[in-house]
């Protein structure tokens, strides 16, 4: 099936009206690509004929809804579409021609200048200098002689705006294998009927999703507005999903955000990323009468997902214990939607507080040095916290704590010598002794 | 002063309209003299407690120990909190299990408010302890209807400082005392004082964890709250 591109070309456009119009031209292909600083270009294969008009016909009516749009919204623009991308970009810069098909291209292109090429500055100048003004002129010469004097680029560009040669594209975003798209009549503004669309399209993506035995970890809805602006909302999972109604509560929250000013016109729903969800059996129980049979409602996961939405996945998370001494890295808050880590064995001997200051508070302490030792052998008998006075009537320690020796950075606080301590009120801390300096760390029960 | 036997009988009218025995037969054990003085014969689950402390870790302990019991091998326990200042190594020998807890951080009151929501009503979660308070009655009733469909425990952690919970089915504060001279750190001591429990009486207990579980060094019901109750 030959390829068609659509190329626009928009003269006097600012560069980040350009960056909306690239996201803005999602609507009518996935693969869509700015292209240089004055236009965007469109891989369109397979998509026109969603755009059929009973008197233009499929591409026609495809450039009739965009240049209706773009003049609406007060763009000057011309478009173009072609077999190949350096054609396409060709017509809509220098021909009147809007679609030209096979070798109808190179009737078209023969008349124009040899800037139609899209060539580097220096060659086009140094063609016209030589008296090869047009096109069809540059075709004439043998592709040897041309190699020989302007090297290989171009005898390539011929290849690519001629014979359809590699003319890669990168479309701004990673092109979605699952979507569905719905195009309104009239506006609509509320967020009622915002849901009511985006429930018919959850519904059709995750019927595709389900026939391939794949779930979403992160899709995201395009909200087309009237006045040619676009409104992203997405959502992510922490498992591969397909259940639509717990995928539209997690959208819920955010459509309720979304400012629709004139109204929405256009709503395009893509999975960015599925993985694997392979089918799953109804227990007896769960199909019983009286019972709702799919009841993921409540699931563990789902709770994880709602959470995760609202306030943020790094915030939810597990804890995992890891071998270390120093009591700041022996515990790590991992997300819950990453995949579990080995934990480490924590030894029963190691007695720690259950809240941890960080970084450790520093405090004034009051020791006691026994005769002949030096301030290091002194255990604390009273110490501040702001203002208050703690008296200790029990301590236990020290206990010598430093980073592993093959450590590369080792911490910054190097040896501590720490003590548990009880207070004449009953309170319970965590203080340790660095190099002269006291810190509280933590509090025990 | 033996309790008014009209009042009595009105209590009991009122306990079988709220339907409080049914709705609280489900308990799990704390130390023996506590159980038989609370009117559920343990601490009911499927509802709402508030545990205040002198400072946050006796609460957050007294809250854990109490979630082991009730999540048992295989349940989830939530720890809803503004910070990460839960240090989990300082947890473990409490009975809590490393992978079943699952910290959430809200720093705003509301989301923490609403996780708590949230949580409370999926049925796969059987216990949160959360650092929420001051609640209205609107509030703390939600909570205590979210915990009863889903069969969730929601244990509401706050200092001494924090305020209170309208309507929990049982109060408590536990407070770090002084242990006897000679007693180790990690078998801590704590005066552990039953502010409120719904169809019953105050009370006051001297608390210890030693060897894996709570013992009970001496109790002292205090003559004033007895008439209180």
């Amino acid at each position: 099936m030959a390829r068609r591109f659509l190329s626009l070309f928009c003269p006097d456009i600012a560069v980040e009206r350009l960056t909306k119009l690239v996201e803005w031209c999602d609507r009518y292909s996935p693969l869509v690509s700015q292209d240089g600083s004055d236009g965007v270009i469109l891989d369109i294969t397979g998509c026109a004929h969603l755009f059929r008009s009973k008197s233009a016909g499929e591409e026609g009516g495809l450039l009739l809804d965009m240049q209706h749009r773009l003049h609406r919204m007060g763009i000057a623009a011309r478009a173009s579409i072609a077999d190949t991308r350096g054609a396409a970009w060709a017509l809509a810069r220098y021909s009147d021609k809007q679609i030209v098909h096979g070798d109808y291209a190179i009737a078209a292109l023969n008349p124009l200048p040899v800037e139609a090429l899209h060539l580097p500055h220096e060659i086009a100048a140094e063609l016209r200098r030589l008296g090869l003004i047009t096109v069809a002129a540059v075709r004439k010469i043998p592709r040897g002689s041309l190699n020989a004097r302007f090297g290989s680029t171009l005898p390539w560009r011929l290849d690519q705006v001629f014979k359809g040669a590699e003319d890669p594209l990168t479309p701004w975003r990673p092109a979605a294998r699952y979507r569905a798209a719905r195009v309104l009549a009239e506006p609509i503004s509320t967020v009622g009927s915002a849901e009511y669309v985006l429930g018919d399209l959850l519904q059709e993506v995750c019927t595709k999703l389900e026939k391939n035995h794949l779930g979403s970890r992160h899709m995201d809805l395009a909200c087309y507005r009237v006045d040619g602006t676009v409104d992203w909302c997405e959502v992510r999972t922490s498992k591969p999903c397909r259940d639509a109604s717990h995928l539209m509560r997690l959208f819920s929250g955010r459509l309720e955000k979304l400012w629709a000013d004139y109204g929405f016109e256009t709503f395009v729903l893509s999975v960015v990323s599925a993985e694997a969800l392979p089918a799953t059996q109804f227990t007896f129980d769960q199909l019983s009468p009286g019972r709702n049979p799919i009841k993921d409602e409540d699931s563990f996961d789902m709770l994880v997902d709602r959470l995760g939405m609202k306030l943020g996945f790094h915030e939810v998370t597990r804890i995992r214990l890891r071998e270390s001494l120093l009591p700041e890295s022996s515990v790590e808050f991992r997300p819950a939607a990453e995949p579990v880590m080995a934990n480490a064995e924590w030894p029963g001997y190691r007695i720690r507080p259950v809240r941890l200051i960080d970084p450790p508070m520093r405090i004034e302490v009051s020791i006691v040095i026994p005769a002949g030792g030096t301030a290091r052998d002194g255990s604390p008998v009273q110490f501040f916290i702001g203002e208050r006075r703690h008296r200790i009537v029990c301590a236990e320690g020290p206990e010598r704590l430093a980073a592993e020796w093959w450590r590369e950075s080792r911490s910054r606080w190097g040896e501590r010598d720490y003590y548990r301590v009880e207070d004449d009120q009953g309170l319970r801390f965590w203080i340790f002794h660095h190099s002269g300096q006291w810190f509280l760390h933590g509090h025990f029960a | 002063m033996p309790p008014n036997p009209a009042i009595q009988k009105l209590r009991q009218r009122i306990a079988s309209l709220e339907d409080v025995p049914r709705r609280f037969s489900q308990t799990i054990p704390i130390t023996e003299p506590i159980n038989h003085w609370l009117p559920f014969g343990g601490l009911p689950v499927h509802c709402i407690h508030e545990v205040k402390g002198s400072s946050l870790a006796p609460a957050v302990v007294f809250a854990a120990i109490l979630s082991a019991r009730i999540a048992g091998d295989r349940g989830n326990i939530l720890f809803i909190a503004p910070d990460r200042s839960l240090y989990l190594p300082g947890l473990l020998p409490y009975g809590v299990r490393h992978d079943q807890i699952l910290h959430v951080i809200a720093k705003r009151p509301l989301d923490r408010l609403w996780a708590v929501m949230e949580t409370l009503r999926c049925s796969e979660v059987s216990s949160v302890i959360a650092f929420v308070d001051d609640l209205d009655l609107t509030e703390s009733r939600r909570l205590q209807l979210a915990a009863e469909s889903s069969g969730a425990t929601g244990f509401l952690v706050g200092g001494a400082a924090a305020g209170c919970i309208a309507a929990p089915v049982t109060r408590w504060k536990i407070s770090s005392v002084r242990g006897e001279p000679g007693h180790r750190l990690h078998e801590p001591v704590w005066e552990t004082d039953l502010l409120y429990s719904r169809g019953g009486r105050p009370g006051k207990w001297i608390l210890e964890w030693r060897g894996g579980k709570l013992q009970e060094i001496l109790s002292e019901q205090q003559p004033a709250y007895q008439a209180l109750g």
